[in-house]
């Protein structure tokens, strides 16, 4: 088992309200891990300093290192971990263009691909990888703003996976989703791990049981507990972790 | 007093409301309607083509619609470009401390202090101070001063318009800051931008007196050549010859006055159909 | 390559962001400047109250004071025409009016401010004045009276658009609930929406005045132009606005009339500059809801 991203000492504030207290923890290559806990429990806060997209509030600031694969994120030219560490927001963000633009969107910003015949090998890998091309390959022009949440948090995969990240993270992805969007989400996800490792914030303590290797469990801005998913499920050494998972707070 | 019932109430404030409405709309629509009715008359291929004869009581104003629409680019060429970049500045770069808010709000505030102030500023900044001495030149700079503040305030809200999830969603993807104002922020924001710049362009061709000092003159008998030159404007040419010059034949003043009117009126059009097209058209 | 356009561009814009800084204080310092140097000669108090403009006599006398009634005059004279009917004119617009002539009374009020301040005043000249003289039988209709109608055309735009922007921000849930309380919808108007909307309906109003002290040409076109203080509104006046337009190009340069007419335009700066920062102020009220 090889650590692709190694937490050390991890502390982050909003103004001088603690969020993260001192927080070590490692991502394993090709895992699932989820994070679950009760509002305010940092999890969120953890998630976007992995690809500093936190950077941009004045408010927050942080302590402690982070290493993708050896290299301290925080020394890292930020676009260059982006590119590593992909995003996929809570509600689907997909920019106003077309499904094939939006694919195509990254890559061609981030100068990865010139010619048109690479382009589209792309946006049908990307898609499938996403469990969305057979939905849309007939209409790659029409505005990503009109087809459906679930198909719309999909393309929002499928823009990610054409940059080829290494690690993608997950924010509560099914939160404005119904069951069955929630189901081909979820799928799309187990299928991803093969080729990339994937954390995953979620409020559904369901989802994280379903389809995560690992889980870890936040508590005010501790962890609290990880463990196999199954056996944290099953057998959790901490009473708080059990009075969560069982749904007695949160 | 009558007590009446709601229903009767409501009726009657109604029709009170609506006869507010037609007072606030009919007498514009009759300076509009005086001066199309006096002035199309006057309006002839000479008019618009010709320089003024006879001390201005007869020929065209072709000199005066040449320096208002030289003036007028030449104001937009400066001011477009620094204002839409001061804007971006403003609101995808500059840090959000004290000194930005500051500035954001005296941008705001200039936007409305009055024109006559703009033109003793470029009177003192830009003909004296600077030597450029009454030109074309002095009053492009005074009202691209003038309508700096106004640029930016509305290329900021275009700019704001734009869903800060846009920025973010493609921030993720490690695209870089500028990439992502320049391929997603300002193609969403353009609309609202070019919208807010063809209304500048209204305003400033109708502005009389920041140029009254600057650029305007009372009459050239050339059509100017540099922008160094002195020129004659539509806005100031109308306050001459209504105020200053006596017995002027009535249907040149308000021949004068449709000219101008209808390239201000035309450019508001344009810009506030445009406004509801893209409104209408906007994607998200 | 990529790195080198993306980091010159963003330089340029860097520029002009500062540029537009050095503006702005350029502005504020210019005008402080010869304001100051004005009344470092001729004491700020005698210039504001004193009774007499004798710019270029011997013995000059400073005095701006009957300029500052006439801008009073005619801007309160604007202000009551323009307010109570601005304010139901944008009543009528969000909150009466159907639907499909909404939007073309909004363009057409919006299309109202584009008219240049010059063609009103010549307009006025040719109509009201005449008019005015006749109907009160005064000797001239070039009066305080006839520039206060012209300017509330001028001002009613401003007052209206910003109104009705504050009336449609009121949020439907409000309206409903008086609704749903067997209010009519006029009770509702009156009660919710009026009420609701009032930071923003004064900040409407503020830039309406703005709007109209900073009003230049039709002033001067149609108010007469006399440096007396007037005894009322229907007696010729001049604004301080009309003084430096007027004065401006009769001075010598760096004499005592031409910095008199600066500390003029320093006085009218800070005034519309207190007017719209107060009126932000409401506005950033009304958002905050």
């Amino acid at each position: 088992m090889v650590d692709k991203i190694k937490v050390e000492n991890l502390s982050c504030y909003y103004d001088k309200k603690c969020a993260l207290e001192s927080l070590n923890i490692s991502i394993v290559q090709n895992e699932i891990l989820s994070i679950i806990g009760p509002a305010n429990s940092g999890k969120t806060t953890f998630l976007r300093t992995l690809n500093r997209m936190n950077d941009f509030d004045k408010t927050y600031s942080r302590k402690g290192k982070v290493y993708l694969v050896g290299d301290n994120i925080f020394d890292m030219n930020m676009e260059n971990l982006r590119k590593r560490v992909g995003m996929l927001f809570a509600m689907p963000i997909p920019l106003p263009m077309s499904i094939y633009e939006n694919v195509v969107y990254a890559p061609k910003r981030l100068g990865l691909i010139s010619k048109k015949s690479e382009l589209e090998t792309i946006v049908e890998q990307a898609l499938k990888d996403a469990s969305l091309w057979d939905e849309v390959k007939d209409r790659l022009d029409s505005s990503a703003m009109k087809i459906s949440g679930g198909q719309q948090q999909r393309l929002c995969i499928a823009r990610i996976l054409a940059i080829n990240p290494e690690v993608i993270l997950f924010d509560e992805p099914c939160s404005g989703l119904d069951p069955i969007s929630t189901a081909k989400v979820e799928e799309s996800m187990i299928e991803l791990k093969r080729k990339y490792t994937i954390v995953l914030v979620t409020n559904n303590v369901k989802q994280a049981s379903r389809v995560s290797d690992r889980t870890a469990f936040f508590l005010m801005g501790k962890l609290v507990e990880i463990d196999k998913t199954d056996r944290l499920f099953v057998s959790p050494k901490e009473k708080q972790t059990e009075d969560y998972i069982t749904g007695r707070f949160g | 007093m009558i007590k009446l019932s709601p229903k009767l109430s409501q009726r009657l404030s109604y029709t009170i409301l609506f006869l507010a409405t037609l007072l606030a709309i009919i007498p514009v629509s009759a300076i509009i309607f005086t001066i199309i009715k006096n002035g199309a008359s006057a309006i002839t291929w000479e008019f618009l083509t010709a320089m003024p004869k006879n001390g201005m009581h007869g020929g065209g104003i072709l000199p005066a619609i040449l320096g208002t629409l030289s003036i007028v680019t030449c104001t937009i060429v400066i001011t477009l470009p620094i204002g839409v970049c001061a804007a971006i500045y403003l609101n995808e770069y500059a840090k959000d401390n004290l000194l930005t808010r500051i500035i954001k709000l005296a941008i705001i505030n200039l936007a409305g202090v009055p024109s006559v102030v703009y033109g003793l500023f470029g009177l003192g900044i830009f003909v004296m101070f600077l030597k450029l001495d009454v030109s074309i030149i002095a009053g492009a700079l005074t009202l691209s001063i003038m309508e700096l503040p106004v640029i930016i305030t509305t290329s900021r809200s275009a700019l704001n318009s734009v869903p800060y999830s846009f920025r973010e969603a493609s921030l993720s993807l490690g695209v870089s800051r500028w990439q992502t104002i320049r391929y997603i922020v300002l193609p969403n924001a353009l609309p609202g931008i070019l919208t807010g710049a063809i209304l500048s362009i209204s305003r400033i061709s109708g502005e009389t007196a920041p140029v009254l000092f600057t650029a305007a003159a009372f009459s050239v008998p050339h059509l100017p050549h540099s922008i160094f030159d002195q020129v004659m404007v539509l806005p100031y040419h109308l306050y001459i010859i209504s105020t200053q010059i006596p017995n002027m034949p009535k249907n040149i003043i308000f021949g004068t006055a449709l000219v101008l009117l209808m390239m201000v009126l035309t450019m508001s059009f344009i810009a506030i159909v445009a406004r509801i097209y893209f409104r209408k058209r906007r994607k998200w | 390559m990529r790195k080198i356009i993306d980091t010159t561009i963003e330089t340029i814009i860097f520029i002009c962001g500062i540029l537009s800084i050095i503006f702005v204080v350029l502005i504020f310092g210019f005008l402080f400047k010869e304001g100051f140097a004005f009344f470092k000669s001729f004491g700020i108090i005698e210039f504001i109250t004193g009774r007499f403009w004798y710019p270029t006599s011997n013995t000059p006398s400073f005095g701006i004071f009957p300029f500052i009634i006439g801008s009073i005059l005619v801007t309160v004279g604007a202000c009551i025409i323009a307010v109570p009917i601005g304010v139901m004119t944008a009543l009528y617009i969000s909150e009466v009016a159907p639907k499909g002539i909404r939007d073309v009374l909004k363009s057409a009020v919006e299309l109202m401010t584009a008219i240049p301040s010059v063609v009103v005043g010549f307009v006025g000249m040719v109509t009201l004045v005449p008019f005015i003289r006749t109907l009160f039988n005064i000797p001239t209709g070039l009066t305080a009276f006839s520039g206060s109608i012209m300017l509330a055309f001028m001002a009613m735009p401003t007052i209206v658009t910003i109104s009705e922007d504050a009336m449609r921000s009121v949020p439907w849930q409000y309206k409903e609930g008086a609704l749903a309380l067997g209010a009519t919808k006029w009770q509702t108007i009156r009660r919710i929406v009026l009420k609701a909307a009032m930071p923003g309906v004064i900040a409407a109003i503020m830039l309406g005045v703005g709007r109209v002290i900073g009003e230049t040409m039709t002033v001067m076109m149609i108010t007469g132009n006399s440096a007396r203080i007037p005894l009322s509104i229907f007696e010729p006046v001049r604004t301080m606005t009309a003084v430096v337009a007027a004065e401006m190009g009769e001075t010598v340069r760096g004499g005592m009339h031409y910095k008199s007419l600066f500390a003029i335009a320093l006085v009218l700066f800070l005034i519309t500059f207190i007017i719209n920062f107060i009126a932000d102020l409401f506005l950033g009220k009304n958002k905050n809801k």
